[in-house]
């Protein structure tokens, strides 16, 4: 692979690299504000000049102030090149650090900050801003400038999820560039020059298409806002984790942004992943951290109705047993879920194979994908459930059919499932034993004759198995409601009260096991932060 | 009648009632045991034949703390190490993350840390001194040394907002610029200092009492003092001339005329002694100090990297909101490394091992206090002495416990 220099140290590159893009998969960072991996060149920020050795540089002549003198004096200086916009060559010798750059580097941040608004105490941006931390590398010196600022729109409302102060903007273009590379809409542009640039919206156009929040996620600076984080939360008390969405079978990959002190989720967002969904995510989907805690079941309940009570998870479980106990082995039905980690479909097709149960599987109704990231599929792990049936699986409407039949007469669900099946279920009503382990309310969950809460996909660690083949894992984020445990060790606990016995010390063998009976599992990606 | 006859004719020692070797438990809470500190004594009538020294009931986990802050948020945790001079403890802790990061206080500032310092080493020694002196039953010395500590607290808080814990240093300087008043008030303390300290020598350097439980009782040698690490007064008195100043000059205290009192036996006397005359040479720095402090220039770096700046740019400009924002959350960085940074504090060399993994929070802050290695001789000190020998000796040796806060 041929190479080149920055600041004397070898840096390979691919051809048709720029300097910044090869310097950034050796994570190199060179100091950039409109330049992002995934999208085109704009080169407008300037924040990104190194200085490129040659045998003839190109010297601009300039004029440089002379304290002794007391004037300005002609003197030559060399032409930096943006990094984001050179294209890397062979044996090229750059300089990121020379006294030069960091004279450009340290201008060109100082005529950002301008008339930049002191907004940081109200900023949510704060904390995570480039103006910040550049200035602290970069600039580190007080304003100049003693004069009224330039002011320009604040709070402008772009569409329902973002807003936009233009006095915080520094005219990056990355959100004009999201719009029309990654969404295919062209509904921001820039308008007017210098100090009344602004970005402003198409005529008669909202911010509304399905990536909008990309938008605000590739601000460098707090110009964007989600309308859904905006005065949430301060990032600084934030903590990660790695995570997988679960809006539908293309499974992005997540950073799912929380709370340790209330254990609560505040955002999502995208975690780059080059096999899957780059650098982006769609709204819906990076809104799906919602669910988290809309309609939550986190008591157990036995019985139905006007008979129905709530219980505590152990006894419900002894309840839920003694029915299942009373049922046929070969007139059960086990109901995995395409909502639910690999582990927990496994763990339950184990126990529906060992009691002889049929198969079936429960899953989202499909929605509108698109050919950028969404899936039509709305469930992120049909396939890993799948892979742990190991056999065909029957589908809902099967079940329902079955139970008109009276060939089933118990039934073991997983997860919550769209009220649109709630009428069609209505069938299951009538049986004795229907036990529905989930961690939202759902058409099961109304059905059941014993609810067993269980953790939600924040709430546990686990793998999902995306429409590609591809099984990404995911860390648990928050911690579940007091005595409410994964799925997986509640369909062990079910089980051993069964008189099967699984024994599974943790993830890890449950993995090794996933991995025995698939390949697909064998090559996992791990969640990393 | 034999055994009237053996009472009469028997010598002085054979009439010592007859005892067995105790043990007694003096502190934790003892009034004389300063801070939370337990000896465990084995005693022979009243002669202490073994003593066991156990600090370590206070704990507040200080070097952990200081792992969790940003590196500005030490200062209030050494506030607390020796709180009798808490000034010389900021002082000590900006000296060695400054040395870290190879920052230098302008001159200004530097000499106002030497004029800060040397009032809180006078209010310590005289402190200590007084404490002595009250243990041994002269409650006058003890009253007029206070009223001397009085008036520097009025000097420190009028300077810094606080009479004890001031939380004043900074990295990179201090906290506010000195007042107006700082130079008169200090040329007008000092005259008063002497002029307390000749009244009470008069009251106690000539008082038998008082020569007799000080001189030769709680002698330290000088090979064992060397040996267990000690430093300050309680080295000095036995005739080494360490001190940190002189040694390895920091700040500006290579610019002022001043001598290392030393002793020569090691014992409460000299100990007593050397804090004496030291008060009198800090008064000799401070009258120098305050000549020739500059009158005006900065006193903290001008570096918004390091300082916080002035409210006035925090609240007006967005460079200093993000520096303030910058510094507040995420603290100074000094650069990734680690570093010995020591002055002489009131009872001795004050040393801060800290290291530096490059963020805002300290890796590690390891503090070498003197009273622990000061503390470690005041065994050798007390065996072998009378168990009321154990009052003015552990007072001069003068542990601090916020400092043996292991």
């Amino acid at each position: 692979m041929p190479s080149f220099k920055i600041d004397g140290q070898d840096v390979p590159f691919e051809p048709g690299d720029t300097i910044i893009r090869a310097a950034w998969r050796q994570g190199l960072e060179i100091p950039h504000y409109c330049w992002h991996p995934g999208l085109s060149v704009a080169a407008n920020c300037r924040m990104c000049l190194v200085e490129v050795a040659s045998a003839r540089p190109m010297m601009m002549p300039i004029l440089k102030w002379d304290a002794a003198k007391n004037d300005y004096v002609a003197a030559t200086k060399v032409k930096l090149q943006p990094a984001c916009q050179t294209a890397a060559a062979d044996g090229l010798e750059v300089a990121t650090k020379s006294d030069e750059v960091k004279k450009a580097q340290s201008s060109v941040q100082e005529l950002l900050l301008l008339n930049h608004p002191v907004d940081c105490p109200i900023c949510d941006q704060a904390g995570e801003c480039k103006l910040q931390d550049y200035w602290a590398e970069h600039q580190s010196e007080l304003k100049r400038k003693r004069t009224e600022p330039v002011h320009k729109p604040k709070g402008v409302r772009f569409g329902p999820t973002i807003v936009y102060d233009a006095e915080r903007c520094i005219m990056c273009t990355r959100c004009i560039r999201v719009c029309d590379e990654i969404a295919n809409d062209h509904v921001l542009d820039m308008r007017e020059r210098g100090n009344k640039n602004e970005i402003v919206l198409a005529p008669g156009r909202q911010l509304d298409h399905a990536y909008s929040l990309m938008t605000e996620h590739v601000c460098p600076v707090g110009a964007l806002t989600s309308r859904d984080f905006r005065f949430k939360a301060r990032v600084w008390f934030l903590k990660t984790q790695p995570s997988v969405c679960t809006g539908c079978a293309t499974g992005c990959s997540t950073h799912a942004d929380y709370d340790p002190r209330n254990q609560t989720v505040y955002r999502l967002r995208p975690r780059d992943n080059a096999a899957v969904n780059q650098y982006w995510m769609c709204d819906d989907g990076m809104m799906s951290y919602k669910q988290q805690d809309e309609g939550r079941v986190q008591t157990a309940r036995v019985g139905r109705g006007s008979d129905a009570s709530m219980a505590l998870v152990e006894s419900a479980l002894d309840r839920a047993a003694e029915s299942l106990a009373r049922v046929s082995r070969g007139q059960l039905a086990v109901v995995l879920s395409a909502q639910h980690a690999s582990e927990d479909n496994h763990a339950l097709a184990r126990l529906g194979r060992t009691l002889g149960a049929k198969l079936y599987l429960a899953a989202k109704a499909d929605w509108t994908g698109d050919a950028i990231l969404r899936n039509v599929d709305a469930n992120p792990n049909r396939a890993g459930a799948t892979l742990a049936a190991g056999v065909a699986l029957g589908t809902t409407a099967d079940l329902v059919a079955d139970v008109a039949s009276g060939a089933v007469k118990g039934v073991i669900a997983l997860g919550a499932h769209s009220l649109q099946d709630a009428a069609g279920l209505a069938k299951l009503a009538e049986l004795d034993a229907v036990v529905s382990l989930t961690s939202h309310v759902g058409a099961f969950v109304d059905v059941a004759s014993h609810v067993l809460p269980v953790a939600s996909h924040l709430e546990m660690a686990g793998t999902f198995v995306n429409a590609k083949g591809l099984a990404q894992t995911f860390k648990r984020v928050v911690a579940p409601a007091p005595g409410v445990e994964t799925a997986w060790r509640t369909i062990v606990e079910l089980a051993s009260r069964l008189g099967v016995s699984m024994e599974w010390a943790g993830l890890k063998e449950i993995r090794a096991e996933l991995g025995a009976a698939s390949p697909t599992y064998a090559s996992i990606t791990e969640a990393r932060a | 009648m034999e055994a009237a006859d053996d009472i009469l004719e028997a010598d002085d020692e054979a009439l010592e009632l007859p005892s067995d070797p105790m043990r007694l438990n003096m502190g934790p809470s003892h009034p004389a045991m300063h801070g939370t500190v337990r000896m465990v004594l084995d005693l022979e009538g009243e002669t202490v034949l073994n003593v066991d020294i156990q600090p370590g009931f206070l704990h507040r986990g200080f070097e952990k703390s200081c792992e969790r802050g940003t590196w500005a948020q030490v200062f209030p945790y050494t506030d607390r190490l020796n709180y009798a001079s808490p000034m010389l403890n900021n002082i000590g802790f900006s000296h060695a993350v400054e040395k870290l990061a190879g920052i230098v206080v302008p001159e200004r500032g530097q000499y106002f840390r030497v004029v800060l310092g040397e009032l809180a080493r006078v209010s310590d020694h005289l402190t200590c001194c007084a404490a002595t002196a009250m243990e041994l039953g002269a409650m006058t010395p003890f009253l007029w040394l206070m009223k001397v500590r009085e008036w520097i607290y009025d000097i420190l808080e009028i300077e810094t907002g606080a009479r004890v814990t001031h939380s004043f240093g900074r990295i990179g300087g201090f906290a506010h610029e000195p007042t107006e008043n700082l130079g008169p008030a200090i040329l007008d303390l000092v005259p008063q200092v002497h002029k307390v300290l000749a009244e009470c020598e008069r009251l106690l350097l000539h008082n038998r009492i008082f020569m007799d439980r000080m001189q030769g009782t709680g002698v330290i040698p000088r090979a064992h003092a060397v040996a267990m690490g000690c430093t300050g007064p309680v080295l000095r008195s036995t005739g080494v001339d360490y001190d940190v100043r002189k040694d390895n000059p920091y700040f500006v205290y290579d610019r002022f005329d001043f001598e290392v009192p030393v002793g020569e036996d090691g014992d409460n006397w000299d100990r007593f002694m050397v804090r004496l005359e030291e008060t009198k040479q800090s008064c000799r720095i401070l009258e120098q100090a305050v000549s020739k402090m500059p009158k005006s220039g900065p006193v903290s770096v001008d570096d918004p990297r390091v300082m916080l700046p002035a409210k006035s740019e925090v609240y007006s400009t967005i460079e200093g909101t993000i520096a303030h924002f910058k510094l507040v959350m995420e603290g100074f960085k000094p650069p990734k490394g680690e570093v010995y940074g020591y002055t002489e504090a009131t009872n001795g060399e004050l040393g801060y091992h800290i290291v530096s993994d490059g963020t805002g929070t300290p890796y590690r802050v390891r503090v070498r206090p003197p009273c622990w290695y000061n503390l470690q001789s005041a065994r050798v000190a007390l065996v072998g002495g009378m168990i009321a020998d154990i009052i003015p000796t552990f007072g001069s040796i003068n542990m601090i416990g916020g400092e043996c806060d292991r």
